[in-house]
Parts: structure tokens; sequence; C-alpha cells
């Protein structure tokens, strides 16, 4: 029996970062699968493990550690197996510095309209009612606030609009980065791999019209890679949902633009089309 | 190898960097930059600017590396460690995950609060006092969009009171954790002496003077700053100083989360 226990939603963007990590460190560990459109992680069995209410989670004997990207740089220092963190100070500064660029600038722009067209359609189902009382069992204010705006599409044209374009912004930049390297910020795969292809993976599917293998081929050709680890065959082997077909998305060998309409832009309530 | 670490006044973020460099003992050569006047947009010689432009922090200290411009203070701050004499994180995995945690705690709530509360009370009189021409020369090389609409947004005077109250209460919610993890006894936040108490001090120091109230009868929080103050490398980083008062001194910081 594994002193690890990994609590998480789908093998996708947050969840999906320290489930990979484990994987390809080859930890052994005990999966807990909480779904999140049932608000699993407001009942009461997951807040006695995270009072916070957010998902990823991690045991590890008595230790409980939060927070995608920090439980990844624990998971590399605590357990033997591949290094993901390469050995120059250099390289791990630039790391982590598209660690946080992902995570808090281009990230949450994806999370809105992944929000905004999968999270907050399906969440209605529920009926107000129960709706409320499941906003209200969540710890933190600033998520409430959030589950808010997605549940019932607060969101703004202003604020689409902007995160609209930081995902242009940011797909280029990655572009850009793949070109110099193999990997995303070092020379071997490391974290940043694991984070961005977590972000990004269903990239040709949500953005047809910004990445496919005519406009980004340095991101197609980084995703494949990525994607033909076992470790990544391990992971999407934990999901339980439609979503973890959009990864096969990266069997094609070759996929064309296609116009803005057949992305997220159509998909509304069509969790096929979830960017995020 | 060529580097150079550029940095504002020592508060805040530049602060951060300054006191890991001093602990670090890495001879690297040092640059001050006037953040306000907007000289960080201005580096020569750069060949790759990615983190330069586009980076999370805002107007915060760079180091150059082979022309390669590098941001995040935390993130310098492991660098100069890592590459240096190695103290200042936690060798256990679980206590660097701590640190790593509380520095995300202070750069992600705390900081942009600060920087926020900073810039209205220091910054936007000096930058409402320049010409339009002057600001559009001050902001012409700010490549990403949402940093050079948080210094327009400055010049205006645009604070909506909402945000004054959530900031004044992010601070104060700092410096209660801080007098609450130091009420067992311990020196430091985490562990030993850590990036995290240079982190948190960068960002708390100049804030005893704007919101005076959020560190009322924190005894713990007092003595801590007095400690912290007291360490040779910390003197020196605060050395660099060229203002008389440089807690006093902000630029646009971090964004301030888009989510609420």
């Amino acid at each position: 029996m594994s002193d690890v226990t990994l609590y998480h939603w789908e093998p996708n963007a947050n969840s999906g970062k320290p489930m990979l990590a484990l994987m390809e460190k080859g930890v052994k560990f005990e999966s807990q699968y909480l779904d999140m459109l049932n608000f699993d992680q407001h009942k009461p069995d997951y807040l006695a493990v995270n009072p916070q209410g957010t998902i990823p989670a991690m045991t590890h004997g008595d230790n409980v550690l939060v927070e995608s990207t920090a439980i990844m740089e624990y998971v590399d220092e605590a357990f033997p197996g591949p290094s993901l963190m390469p050995a120059d100070p250099r390289d791990r500064l630039r790391i982590r510095w598209w660690m946080k660029f992902m995570d808090q600038w281009l990230g949450p722009s994806f999370s809105m309209f992944g929000w905004k067209y999968f999270v907050g359609p399906a969440a209605r189902q529920k009926g107000e009612a129960e709706l409320e009382a499941a906003i209200n069992r969540i710890p933190l204010p600033e998520r409430q606030i959030a589950w808010r705006k997605a549940v019932y599409g607060l969101f703004s044209d202003e604020e689409m609009a902007e995160s609209g374009r930081r995902i242009g912004v940011g797909i280029k930049m990655l572009e850009a980065e793949l070109v110099k390297r193999d990997w995303l910020a070092s020379d071997q795969y490391s974290l940043a791999d694991i984070n961005g292809f977590n972000l990004a993976y269903a990239l040709p599917l949500s953005q047809p019209h910004l990445s496919n293998d005519e406009l980004t081929p340095n991101i197609m050709r980084w995703l494949r890679k990525i994607y033909a680890r076992q470790a990544v065959k391990d992971c999407w082997a934990l999901g339980r949902t439609d979503m973890v077909k959009r990864v096969e998305i990266l069997e094609q060998d070759y996929i064309p633009p296609k116009p803005e309409s057949e992305g997220i832009a159509k998909g509304i309530g069509d969790k096929e089309n979830l960017a995020r | 190898m060529s580097a150079i670490l550029y940095y504002g006044e020592p508060n805040g973020a530049s602060f951060t960097v300054l006191a890991a460099l001093e602990e670090s003992r890495l001879n690297i050569e040092t640059r001050y930059l006037d953040l306000l006047s907007g000289a960080r947009h201005r580096i020569v010689g750069l060949t790759d600017r990615v983190a330069l432009d586009m980076g999370v922090e805002g107007e915060g200290p760079v180091l150059v590396i082979n022309g390669e411009a590098m941001t995040e203070s935390v993130f310098i701050a492991q660098y100069l460690d890592e590459a240096g004499a190695g103290h200042m994180q936690p060798k256990d995995a679980h206590t660097h995950w701590q640190m790593l945690m509380w520095c995300r705690r202070v750069t992600e709530r705390a900081a942009p609060a600060a920087a926020f509360l900073g810039c209205r009370s220091n910054a936007h009189t000096k930058l409402a006092a320049i010409s339009e021409a002057a600001f559009a020369d001050l902001t012409a090389h700010i490549v990403s969009p949402d940093l050079k609409a948080r210094w327009e947004a400055l010049r205006r005077g645009d604070f909506q009171q909402a945000q004054e109250e959530d900031s004044i209460a992010k601070i104060s919610d700092l410096a209660a954790l801080c007098n609450t993890q130091l009420g067992d006894g311990r020196d430091w936040l985490i562990g030993d002496y850590s990036i995290a108490d240079l982190v948190t001090y960068g960002w708390l120091a100049g804030m005893r003077g704007i919101v005076p109230d959020a560190f009322a009868d924190r005894s713990k929080l007092a003595v801590w700053f007095a400690r912290v103050e007291a360490r040779p490398s910390v003197q020196r980083a605060l050395a660099h100083a060229i203002a008389a008062h440089p807690g006093q001194h902000w630029a646009p910081g971090p964004e301030i989360n888009r989510w609420g």
C-alpha cells in the first residue's frame, strides 16, 4: 500500500500536473478521483483532508500538500526517479518563470473560457437551490466569487476579450520559446513541459485558428513528443469522462488550420471543446 | 558568463533579490534602476527580453545573464541561492514546499495589495505631475498591454475603494499570519532563515508607514522585523538605497487577481 494519495479530477490542467509528475517519477500512489462538477471537493470527507477545498491535493504520510505546481516540485525533490528539474540554476529559473507565467497569466485566461462554456453550463443543470448550497460550502471567499461568475455566466465581454487576447499572445510566446529548444525552457524534459502539456494539449481543438501544424509547428511537435510518453498514457487512463478523448487529436500527423468557429466559440455547453 | 542584477530601491521585489545576493556571496555586478521613470524598459544590450516584457511581477528587478533578461524576484533569489552559497532554501522537501507556498502567499495576495497601496500613497503624485508627452515616452517601451494599463491607471489615480479596502485587508491578513506563525517562539518564518523571510520583509516593511493599523499589537512581528534588519546582509542590501526612505518608493507591481 502506497503512503501517497492524490486527490484529483480529470487528467487536465491543475489536476493533471501532479498526476503526470508522479507517473514520470514512477511513484506508486492511490488515486482518489473527485468529481469537480458534483462539488465533491467541497464535501466534508475531502475538506477534512484539504480544508481549502481546492483540487488537487496530495498526502504523503502525515503531510498534506496543495497547489499543483508546488506539489510537482515536492514530488521531484521527495522521490527517487528521473529528475524533472535540470541542475543548472539558470535553467531552473527559466522553468520557474514559465510555470508562473502559465499558472498566473495564461492559464486563468484559458480557464475563463473553460468555465464560461463548460463548467458553468454543466453546473447549472443542478438547479439554483442546490447550486447555492454547494457554492456556500466553498471555504475560500475568492473561490466562491469565481464559482458564482462561472455558474451564472457573469464574465463580462471585456474580461472575455482580455482572456482571448492573452491566449493569442501566449500561444505566440510558446511557439517562439519552442523554436529555441526541444523542450520548454530547458534542454531536458522538465516540470515546465508537464505544466505546459496540461495547459496546451487541447489547443488544436479549442483554438484551431491559432494553433495547428501550419501556424505553430513547434508547439505541435512538442505536444506530440510529450503525448508519446508512456507516463502520459498511464495518466490519461485515470480519467473517467469524455474529456480524456481530447488528447487523441495528437495522434493525427497533420492538423490543418480551421476557422475559429470550429473551436471553443461554437462549443457553448459542449465539453468536447473545453480548452481547460 | 556575464551577469548583471538591475534593481530598484531596496523595497518590495528589489529588496528580496539584493538581500539574496548578499547572502549568496556571489560576485555579480549590480546596477540601480529608477523604476518609476520606466528605466527598466530601456535597458540596453538585451538579446532576449521575453521575461522582461511579460513578467507577472510588474516593475521589479531584472537579472541579465548573457543578454537574457530574467525576472520574478523569488525565482531570481532562488537562482542566486542555488548558484551561490545555497543556505537560503530548506533542504527537506516538505519544508521547501512550505517555503514555496509561503512565498506564493506573499507574492500572489499581499504583493499586489502592497504595490496598489504604495503606488496610491507615493507614486501617483509623481506620475500625475509629468506631461502627457513625457508619460507617453516613459511607457513607449512597455510591450505588455496589461502592465501598460496599470501604469495608465496609476497616473489617472484610478483607485477603486473596493480595491483599497481589499488591499488593506490583505496586508492586515499577512501581518496577522506572520504574527501567528512566529507565535511558537521560532526566529524565522519557515525553518531556518530563508527566502520566505526576505520576500515577506520586502513587501511588508514599507507597509508599516502606509497601513500602520495592520501592524498594531503584532509584537512577534515587530521583533521579527528587528531580527531581519539586524542581519549584516540585510543592512548591506538596504545600503543600496538612493532614497532616504526606500519603503516609500513603489512602481506598478503584480496584477490584482482577475478572478476576484
